[in-house]
């Protein structure tokens, strides 16, 4: 009885010991085939700074091309620069990393050329310090305040003696800092513009980057949204906000042929928040089509087409096409010119009077917002506003009278809150309201005396010159008030700036000299300068711009400026005749035909 | 030990032969632990299937999926170089592991770049070296473009564990890194092992429960067998009044019903049969007593008229002798049917001493002398010489040895008969051939029957009486000795007896054969060179002798009763 029992038991347990239970180790299981390769190859890339040897024993490109050498992805740049310094001087270049590698953009003045006994060459460059480039695409004020470099250069041919033109040259005694010229930034990088909602998260606010173009254009959602992570500009702070605390991008963002997707690791998931955050990626990336699908934490939201979230979410709701009017005898008159829309003075004939300067806009519901500068007495002037809808009738006139007022300008909200604008009077800004009372400004420059302002399209930047100084500032709209940040000192080319506004999003229309009058355009962080006019003659006093932007075409000619009491434009450069004020009474023959001032846009 | 063993093993043997239910029960639980095995096996086996297979698929799907994230994480990157190549990597191992390092599922993620050894290194999330898990021929598997995955025991973390080691390729740009989801097996392991376990149990205690269920209807079966076997037993041993009890009205209440039935027609036949054999018995030997009264009335008057025949004329005288000698020829019948009724009575009784049966030979050799020198038989002797003792009725030898020799002697046909004694350590026989007409088949058996004659037609020519032989064999038998016979026609005729030499014993061989060493067999087979077996094979030798009680008649004879029936002749 015992025996088979237990034969059977033992049975049962050797077969289920022998055959069952997950076995300690198995053989291969092969599934079946991996994903499918990626297209192999080259990434698309744009241009890379030549290498060490491509300017062969040419001192002049070399030193350029060191120069250039910085440009590209921020992690590898000490390594290009390196390569260009001879081997033995390699270590006195000293290695940083990840976040805090920064190149020393300069402006290169002038460079001397000076050969030694010993076959090298003593390389002297006289440079403009324009400021820092982060590793994540801002340009900083700069922070170094050399104005030369000095460095040598020897043949990397190992005789040492004759130069070699496959050889080509090393660096000696480098500067301990990675330089890069402005000619490298603008050849080796491309300006990006992208947005951070202003402080009231009514508006989105542009902030300038610059993405090397080495990288592949695939990454370019990548780095806009690691942008928008690492948060604003330091000027724009006071003005934006950026995105919520401990956001992080979760790996990269990825995607290809037209989809998107970004998964954001992000500790608040307000809906209007995320949604808002859709629209300010959807505008960061430019006009880039497609798909966009955000993730926060893995929750995936609504997939979003990029072209129709810009379209259904306007930056700039209430900019129409501008109009042109000039002041002509003392009142505002529309100004004509081919193929171009003009309007009708959006103010009462009674109150367009005594005009000196003006500015007019748009409010919501196409409220009219209008402020001018009017002749008080013997020489001095006041401000005058009147809002509402058009015509407007009623003018509010400022209390004091000031021996000078530059042209005011408009805070552009684009919700129905009361108009603000600013205005500089007698060397001080201030803030005025639509009672035309106005309040002073303090601002913390070394020296005082403002002579112009001029606020950009998103009403949350202004540009300022003050004490021969050019300054951009973040505005804070919170409130009632009107506070302005830290004013941010463009360092550019021109001296003696005179007027400035706003030319583009990212660009100002700056009128200076450069040992002559010149009208300059100049980028947010100075950096950028493209000259416009070097032929002026005379100083500009009065400055005006359409800020071309991504929701209204440019007219053709996008800014406008007095130069010795006359008005010209642009694009088509040319003089603004008498001929194109509209309404004007004919001049009887032989009178002297007044000349139309202080040409503005209406937008 | 060994001798232990052995007695164990003999025990279950004897139990094993023994034993209906014993038997049954094992067949049940062998059969059933095979069947039950086997079904445990694929229900566990099928369970680890399944676990595993769902391990499998799940970690597919996340292999997958993963790769094609790890794919589209790395698709920027045209070189393995790139500086952020490596912090992709980094992120993309985190971001499947599940972000958080320190929440541990026990699942590693690791990436590894087995092409580019120099330029990418293994990351794992959590960190951990996975390399001693990840075989060649699985990283060969890969390599060649195949998600594959295998199951490894490895040590990652603390302990040591099974791991199912997925990995697929993640293509790039420049090439290929793999994906590898190390995902450990201890919660599939601890189920499995607890379904192994319950179905172990189950099994083992279906398995008890059917030997238990088993052994309980054998049981229900066997019980009334072993007790009509009982009764049986007790029938056969002469207690004719058992009976098995009736329980129900199932086919075993129809089994005890009809035994006892049987049981019922048997003792009233068996009483019938015993009654009416006694009241033969009775009647032989009342009719034996009854006649020997005016026997010896008439034996004294014959007697007288014998005495006086000379005086008688010749004719009258000749009357006298014949009356003297058919009285003589009446006695001797009366004696012999008192003999045998004795015998049939049970009344015989063996009077053992130990003697010397070579005088006894003599004597009776002396005794027939005359009727042999009468029909010129002779008689030869082959006897031992020494004394050949026997605990035996010497009276009852006499009369069995006079007997043979004088049937020898008068179916002689003027031909020797040998007398021969054997002996050995358990036996003595003595055999008496002659050489007359002999015997034919089957007549061995039926000499020793009363009254039987080879030819009913033939005269008898010496007073024999018909009994003589089944006197002789009831006194064989009361010896527990054989009384055997041989014969062939025209071969003459050879009767062995055969006693055992202590009173008592029983007998296996005897010292002499039964067939001669003269005799020639029919079909020139094989003799019986070994007649102490003497039996089934010599058929045609063989006589059964006739039964001598009613109650052995219908039944096999329970051995070691003393008292053989079966008798080789």
């Amino acid at each position: 009885m015992r025996r088979p029992t237990l034969l059977g038991t033992f049975g049962v347990m050797v077969l289920l010991g022998a055959g069952c239970g997950i076995p300690a180790a198995s053989d291969v299981r092969v599934d079946g085939k991996g994903g499918a390769a990626t297209e192999a190859g080259v990434i698309s890339r744009g241009s890379e700074p030549p290498t060490r040897t491509a300017s062969g024993t040419l001192q002049e490109v070399f030193v350029r091309n060191f120069l250039s050498a910085a440009a590209g992805e921020p992690d590898r740049a000490y390594e290009r620069v390196k390569a260009f310094v001879a081997p033995e001087d390699k270590i006195r270049l000293q290695d940083k990393k990840g976040s805090e590698v920064a190149l020393n953009v300069v402006r290169l003045r002038e460079a001397v050329y000076t050969p030694n006994r010993d076959l090298t060459t003593t390389v002297k460059i006289t440079v403009q310090q324009i400021g820092v480039l982060r590793a994540n695409g801002t340009l900083a004020p700069p922070v170094a305040t050399e104005t030369e470099y000095e460095f040598g250069l020897r043949s990397a041919s190992f005789d040492g003696g004759v130069d070699d033109d496959r050889a080509g040259l090393y660096i000696i005694d480098p500067p301990n800092v990675l330089l890069l010229s402005d000619t490298a930034l603008r050849q080796y990088y491309q300006d990006e513009t992208i947005y951070f909602w202003s402080s009231d998260r009514t508006r989105l606010v542009p902030d300038q980057r610059y993405r090397p173009q080495a990288v592949p254009v695939e990454r370019r959602v990548n780095e806009v949204v690691k942008w928008l992570v690492g948060g604003p500009s330091d000027w724009l702070r006071p003005g934006v906000v950026g995105l919520p605390d401990r956001t992080e991008l979760i790996n990269n963002a990825t995607g290809g042929n037209g989809r998107w997707e970004v998964n954001l690791d992000m500790p608040s998931d307000d809906q209007n928040g995320i949604d808002q955050l859709i629209t300010q990626i959807a505008w960061s990336l430019g006009d880039l089509p497609g798909q966009l699908e955000l993730k926060i934490r893995n929750n995936a939201q609504p997939v979003v087409i990029l072209g129709e979230r810009r379209n259904s979410h306007a930056l700039y709701p209430h900019a129409a096409s501008p109009l042109r009017f000039g002041v002509y005898d003392g009142a505002i008159h529309p100004l004509d010119f081919e193929g171009e829309p003009s309007g009708t003075v959006p103010l009462a004939p009674e109150v367009n009077r005594n005009v000196v300067s003006a500015s007019l806009g748009f409010a919501k519901d196409r409220r009219i917002l209008a402020a001018m500068v009017v002749t008080g007495s013997k020489n001095r002037y006041r401000l005058a506003v009147g809002t509402g809808v058009e015509p407007v009738s009623v003018l509010s006139r400022s209390s004091t009278e000031y021996s000078s007022i530059s042209r005011p300008v408009w805070l552009r909200m684009v919700d129905s809150r009361p108009g603000r604008g600013l205005v500089v009077a007698d060397g001080q800004l201030y803030r005025f309201d639509e009672t035309a009372r106005m309040y002073q400004m303090p601002l913390n420059l070394p020296s005082g005396e403002v002579t112009a302002v001029a606020a950009a399209l998103d009403g949350q930047r202004v540009a300022l010159i003050a004490g021969g100084r050019l300054y951009v500032a973040a505005v804070n709209l919170d409130g009632g008030g009107v506070s302005i940040g830290p004013p941010r000192e463009l360092v550019t080319s021109l001296t003696n700036p005179t007027a400035v506004d706003w030319g583009r999003e990212d660009q100002l229309v700056v009128a200076g000299s450069v040992g002559q009058p010149a009208l300059y355009e100049i980028s947010v962080d100075g950096a950028l300068e493209t000259p416009l006019r070097t032929d002026l003659g005379a100083k500009v006093n009065h400055l005006t711009a359409y800020p071309s932007n991504r929701g209204v075409r440019a007219p053709s000619g996008a800014y406008m400026y007095e130069v010795n009491g006359v008005a010209y434009r642009s694009s088509p450069f040319e003089r603004i005749e008498p001929s194109r004020v509209r309404g004007i009474a004919p001049v009887p023959a032989g009178v002297r035909q007044s000349n139309p001032s202080a040409p503005f846009f209406l937008y | 030990m060994s001798v232990r063993v052995a007695g164990v093993l003999g025990r279950a043997h004897q139990t094993w032969r023994r034993s209906l239910q014993v038997r049954v029960v094992t067949i049940t639980l062998v059969a059933s632990s095979l069947l039950v095995g086997g079904f445990a096996f694929l229900i566990a086996d099928k369970i680890t299937t399944i676990l595993l297979d769902s391990a499998r698929s799940d970690v597919r799907q996340r292999v997958t999926s993963g790769a094609s994230y790890a794919a589209k994480q790395v698709s920027f990157y045209g070189q393995p170089q790139e500086a952020q190549l490596q912090e992709t990597i980094d992120g993309t191992v985190n971001y499947l592991a599940g972000g958080d390092p320190q929440q541990t599922s026990g699942v590693v993620v690791a990436i590894t770049a087995d092409d580019y050894p120099n330029d990418i290194q293994t990351r794992t999330s959590p960190s951990a070296n996975v390399q001693p898990l990840i075989s060649p021929e699985l990283r060969a598997a890969i390599a060649d473009g195949k998600v594959a995955s295998q199951i490894r025991t490895g040590r990652l973390t603390d302990e040591t564990t099974k791991y199912l080691v997925y990995g697929s390729p993640v293509p790039t740009r420049f090439g290929q890194i793999e994906l590898y989801y190390l995902v450990p097996l201890g919660r599939q392991d601890v189920t499995a092992a607890d379904a192994r376990a319950t179905v172990v149990a189950t099994g083992v205690a279906l398995v008890i429960l059917l030997g238990l269920l088993a052994a309980l209807v054998t049981r229900l079966v066997v019980n009334p067998v072993r007790v009509a076997a009982r009764t049986a037993q007790r029938l056969s041993a002469g207690l004719l009044d058992q009976r098995m009890v009736v329980n129900g009205e199932d086919d075993l209440a129809l089994l005890a019903a009809s035994f006892n039935q049987m049981a019922t027609n048997l003792q009233r036949q068996i009483l019938r049969l015993e009654e009416m054999s006694r009241l033969q018995r009775r009647f032989t030997s009342d009719v034996s007593h009854e006649l020997r009264t005016p026997l010896t009335t008439v034996r004294m008057a014959a007697d007288l008229i014998f005495a006086e025949r000379d005086e008688f004329d010749p004719a009258v005288a000749r009357s006298a002798e014949l009356l003297q000698a058919e009285l003589d020829r009446f006695e001797e019948l009366l004696t012999d049917l008192l003999e045998i009724s004795r015998f049939d009575a049970g009344f015989a009784m063996l009077d053992s001493e130990p003697t010397d049966l070579v005088p006894v030979v003599h004597r009776v050799v002396d005794r027939l002398a005359g009727l042999a020198e009468r029909v010129g038989v002779p008689i030869e002797l082959d006897l031992p010489g020494t004394p050949v003792i026997a605990e035996v009725d010497p009276r009852r030898v006499e009369r069995v040895l006079r007997n043979l020799v004088g049937n020898a002697v008068e179916h002689g046909e003027a031909r020797p008969v040998l007398i021969t004694l054997g002996i050995d350590e358990t036996a003595v026989a003595i055999t008496v051939r002659d050489h007359g007409v002999g015997l034919k088949v089957g007549e061995e058996k039926l000499v020793f029957n009363r009254f039987w004659r080879a030819d009913p037609s033939r005269a008898r020519q010496t007073g024999g009486t018909g009994l003589g032989l089944s006197i002789s064999l009831e006194d064989a038998r009361l010896h527990g000795g054989w009384l055997e016979a041989w014969g062939a026609p025209g071969q003459g005729a050879q009767f062995r007896l055969t006693l055992p030499a202590r009173a008592g014993d029983r007998l296996t061989t005897s010292p002499l054969r039964l067939v001669p060493a003269d005799a020639t067999l029919p079909f020139g087979g094989p003799r019986d060179g070994n007649p102490r077996d003497g039996g089934s094979r010599d058929g045609g030798q063989l006589a059964i002798g006739p039964g001598t009680g009613g109650a052995l008649a219908i039944g096999p004879a329970p051995a070691g009763d003393g008292q053989r029936t079966e008798v080789h002749s």
